[in-house]
Parts: structure tokens; sequence; C-alpha cells
């Protein structure tokens, strides 16, 4: 099982156990993790799940859409944006930042 | 979410008998598989208390939210032949299970259509369908996926200069009332969202009050108590209306043909479908005519719930001068607070249950997100307005899952555009009498008839 790790914008970290194929955050979602919203359920319309990820970790890389919806995070996007409904966990663990907000 | 539901009270006061508001395609009546209690003659003198809940009545359905959440969260109602859920949990858990919950049931019409209006109809050549929220995977999956590419950030946010300089018109138009007095209901916020989903569909803002018509038609036929007679003018307004979705697509692929870029949403789709994106010029068509009143309605609802709420709690309208920056949150709040549309329809396909109680195939489920947005469960202290509160989006006020709203974005950008210029034009604004608004009844939609404002010396 992967283990993902949540590092708030604060620094604070919580590490979560995660399955394969699910998403970073369902997994963030299903733990009660804090800084990831999920307003839309993970249906790429909403633009609260918003992480940015290490530069190590090997995500497929973004659709056109994530690019798109990525330009309404509520803090400004980065280079290693990504919207974490679409990130699917493989057998690595990982690690990924939330933002300050996802309002 | 052309499939804007639902049930509009009958015009005359008797109640909805509840043949009228099942779907009328259904041949199993999910009355029938009902819990033996639930049937409409054996409860008749608890029927009439139902907790307090009153299908239609809007003006303040929140205490009786309160009551069903505490007593019967999963209510059978006879009067409209729907499970009634009001918890946030299941409200949630129906939304995020549509193998098992379908929207199918999210347009059934209210009243059958006259034959003299049906008539109309087909020599018309009107077949407009759903453009989303009432079809089902795997057709809603792939249509989606083509049009959500319409409503992302980058898109709409083209749309913002425009949109603002709408609002400041509008709002010195009403500023300029002699006697300081004006409804921020017609005078900014029907018409803001009837110019952007124009502009969307590529229509000029001189078309305004012909849409406007179209749309009034829409709703008047689809969740109206009309006569066959009264349905007659409705009916050309339909065709019409269709006919024009028609036009647009085509004269869409005239601009591409000919090589100009239509710079709009019917042109994009054309053009995508020109690229190999699987989608028709029927399901386009059917896309603009839903957008047309799911656009628009529910934008003008909540532009004036977010003035109303903050009007109605004058700290907090002046932590919003001293600080815009919270207005975002301000609007959150407004949608979980004060829903424009409070309850939505889903059909249960299986034999299921929800929260405990069993529900049958068949059956019609009425999800309270008006309901699931003040469940103390998930929100502290949820009957008070609160733009400070953490959590309010988590509100289900959009839905949840694969039919979230695909303009909540664009709605949300265009409300915040409205309250940063009204704070700026009108910061000393003030509602003329909080306690008179009322809200039309309506099973779904939750609109406040006028906002009546005035900005005169303080008396
Ligand atoms: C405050 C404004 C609005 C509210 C409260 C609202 C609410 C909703 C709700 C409750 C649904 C059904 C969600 C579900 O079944 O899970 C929905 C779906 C939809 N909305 Fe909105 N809406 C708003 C504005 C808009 C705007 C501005 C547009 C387009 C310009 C729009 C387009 C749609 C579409 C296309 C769907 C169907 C999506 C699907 O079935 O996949 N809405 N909306
Ligand atoms: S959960 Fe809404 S975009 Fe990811």
């Amino acid at each position: 099982m992967p283990s993902v790790t949540y590092i708030s914008a604060s620094g604070s970290e919580t590490a979560v156990a995660g399955f394969a194929g699910d998403s970073v955050m369902e997994t963030a979602v299903r733990n009660g993790v804090p800084g990831i919203v999920a307003e839309c359920g993970g249906s790429l319309s909403c633009a609260t799940c918003h992480v940015f990820v290490c530069a190590d970790s090997d995500f497929a890389a973004m659709l056109e859409l994530e690019d798109d919806m990525l330009d309404g995070t509520a803090i400004d996007r980065e280079a290693n944006s990504r919207l974490s409904c679409q990130l699917k966990l493989g057998d690595a663990d990982i690690r990924v930042t939330t933002p300050e907000t996802q309002v | 979410m052309n499939a804007q539901p639902v049930i509009v009270r009958p015009a005359s006061a008797r109640p909805a008998p509840p043949a009228a508001v099942a779907a009328p395609e259904r041949s199993g009546c999910p009355v029938a598989h009902a819990p033996a209690s639930a049937a409409p003659d054996a409860v008749l003198p608890e029927a009439a208390t139902h907790h307090g809940y009153a299908p239609f009545a809007m003006t303040n359905p929140f205490p009786s939210y309160a009551a069903l959440r505490e007593n019967e969260p999963v209510m059978f109602n006879a009067e409209i032949g729907y499970f009634v859920v009001s918890r946030y949990d299941d409200v949630k858990a129906v939304f995020d299970n549509w193998q098992v919950f379908s929207s199918e049931n999210a347009q059934a019409p209210v009243r059958a259509r006259g034959a003299a209006a049906t008539k109309i109809m087909n020599d018309g050549g009107f077949t407009a369908y759903s453009g989303l929220s009432a079809r089902i995977p795997p057709e809603h999956t792939r249509m989606r996926a083509i049009v959500q590419k319409e409503f992302t950030p980058r898109r709409y946010k083209k749309l913002e200069p425009t949109i603002r300089e709408n609002t400041a018109r509008l709002l010195r138009q009403m500023l300029a009332h002699p006697d300081a007095r004006g409804d921020f209901l017609t005078d900014v916020a029907v018409d803001i969202p009837t110019i952007t989903i124009l502009g969307l569909l590529g229509v000029g803002p001189e078309m305004v009050s012909t849409y406007k018509k179209w749309s009034d038609s829409r709703a008047a036929m689809t969740w109206g108590d009309l006569s066959d007679e009264e349905q007659i003018p409705h009916a050309h307004n339909l065709v019409d209306y269709w006919t024009e979705c028609l036009r647009l697509v085509s004269n869409a692929h005239e601009q591409l043909a000919a090589g100009t870029n239509g710079d709009n949403l019917v042109f994009d789709l054309v053009q995508a479908q020109s690229t190999g994106s699987e989608i028709s010029d029927h399901e386009i068509a059917s896309v603009c005519y839903s957008l047309l009143f799911a656009g628009h309605e529910t934008t003008t609802t909540l532009i004036s719930n977010t003035i109303r709420e903050l009007l109605a709690h004058p700290a907090q309208w002046q932590q919003l001068i001293d600080d815009p920056s919270g207005i975002p949150a301000a609007i959150d709040e407004t949608l979980r607070f004060s829903p424009s549309i409070v309850g939505w329809r889903r059909k249960a396909l299986v034999d299921t249950q929800i929260g405990g109680v069993a529900i049958a195939a068949g059956s019609n489920i009425l999800l309270l997100m008006g309901s699931a947005n003040r469940d103390p469960g998930t929100f502290e202290q949820p009957e008070t307005f609160d733009i400070n509160r953490v959590n309010a989006r988590n509100h289900l006020s959009f839905g949840f899952g694969i039919h979230y709203c695909l303009g909540n974005m664009l709605a949300k950008m265009q409300d915040k555009i409205v309250v940063e210029e009204t704070l700026k034009a009108a910061p000393g604004l003030r509602l003329i009498d909080a306690a008179a608004i009322v809200f039309a009844d309506n099973l779904s939609f939750r609109a406040p008839t006028s906002v009546p404002v005035t900005w005169g010396d303080q008396k």
C-alpha cells in the first residue's frame, strides 16, 4: 500500500495509507485530511482539490481539461500544480503540499 | 441543467395530486411500493403535518427541514409521491451513487402536454431533449467530457470585463432613480446572467427580451399547470426557440466552412465535432436549449440572495466594504444558507436503501440540499448566516458527483463581480423591509419575488 503524505501550507504533515488506483483527492477526503475540499466529488469541475506535487513524483501527464481548470484555483497555480482528483496512486509513496486555501 | 426541475405548484391552491408529478413514462407506480404506512389514504392525518413540510412552500421551509432531519430524515411524501431526503450524509451519498440513483426523472413534466400543443410541437419539428442533467452514462459521460471544455476558467475569464461593464451600467441606472428606491432583482440581477448566456451562445444583448420570453414559456410548459388552451402560445414559443437552437448550430457550421471564428460555445462545439469529438448536431442544439434556462435563472437568484443576506446582516456587509477579499467566502455562505435550488430529483433503479429506509426500485427521490446545508452534523450553528464560516464550501447546492453543476464557477464569478461593483457604487444600500420578502411557490427553485432596496438618507 502506498503511503501518501499531505504537507499543509504551514508545514505540518499528515501521512495516510492509500490504495493503488484511488486518487490523491479520495484518499485525503476518506481520511479527513484538511486542505482538500473537492466540492465536485472528482468530476473536474471545481478546482478545490488543488495540490503541489514534488518534482520526483511520476503521475501521468495532465490532460488539457485539467490544465484549463487549474486556471481557476483559489491560490494561483505554479509549475507543479495538479488537481488531486486526477492523480491516481500507484505503488510508490508520494508527497503533496496543499495550498493555504481552496476557496 | 435544463433539467431544472420540476414541479411548480399548480396555480390554484389545491395540493397537487401525486399523479400530477409522477414521471409519466413510468408504468410501475412507485407509490405502490412504498411502505404501507405511507400509502396516501392511510396517512391523511399525519400527511397533513408531515413535520411541517409543505413541498411547494418556499418562503421559510427551514423549520420543517430541521424537523425532518430530526424526526424522519427519509420520509415518503404522499402529496408529491417522493421520498424526501433531508440529512447531509444521505443527500451526498445518493448524489454520489449514480449507478443506483439515476437522474433520468430530473425533467419529468408536471402536466401532460395537451393535444393542440403536441400537434404544434410535432409539426414544428420540436425534438429537444435534456442537455445533460437528465442524460445518463455512457451517453452523459461522452457528452459531458466535450461540453465541459467550454466551462473552464480559462474560457469564462474572458467574459469578465463585459460582465463588469454591464453591472456598472445597470447599477448606475438603478441609482439614478429619483425616489432612491429600486428592486435589485429586476434592476440588476435578472439581466447580468441573461446577457452572459446569450454571449456564450453568440447572440447579442438586443435579443434578451426574446430569449426571456422563450425561457418563461419553457418554465411554464415544463413546470407549470396550464390548461390545454393556455399551452398553445407557449408551444409556439418552444418551437421558435428550438428552431433558433438548430439555426445557431447550422450557422456555426457555415462559419466554420467559411473559415471565420465564431468565438462562442456553439462554434467551439461544432469545431470540436469537426475534429473528431463525438457529439451530434442534435446534441449540440440540445445543450443550447438547456443552457437558456440552466444558465440564468439560478444565477439571478444567487445574486439576489447574496445582496439580500448581506444587507440583512449589516455588520457582514460592512466587513466586505472594509475587506472585499471575503467576497468569495460570502458567496459560498449564501449558497449554503440560501441556495437557488433547494431540492433535486433522482430515481432508484434497483431495490436499495437510504439511511436505513428501504427504497423500492422505481421510487422517486427528492434530495433536499436546502436541508443538508443546515445539517448540524456538518455545519456548526447551521441556522446562522456567517461569512466567516470555515466550511461553507461543503454545501451541496451545486449537487455532487457526475452531474455536478458545470456552470458553478461561471455563476460565482458573476455574483462576485456584482457584489464587488455594488459595494463600490452603493455602500449605503439597505433593504426596505427584509421581513416582507417572499419566495415564489415551487418544489425545487427558491427565488425571491423582489428585493426592494434604498440608498436614500437614513430616516
Ligand atoms: C447559482 C447558480 C446555479 C445553481 C445553484 C446550479 C445548480 C445546479 C444543480 C443542483 C445541478 C444538478 C447537479 C446534480 O445533479 O448533481 C446543476 C447541473 C447543471 N448546471 Fe447548474 N446551477 C447554477 C448555475 C449554472 C450555470 C450558470 C450554468 C451554465 C451556464 C449551469 C449549467 C449546468 C449544467 C449544464 C448542468 C448539468 C450537468 C450534468 O448533468 O452533467 N448551471 N446545476
Ligand atoms: S474534486 Fe473538483 S476538480 Fe477535483
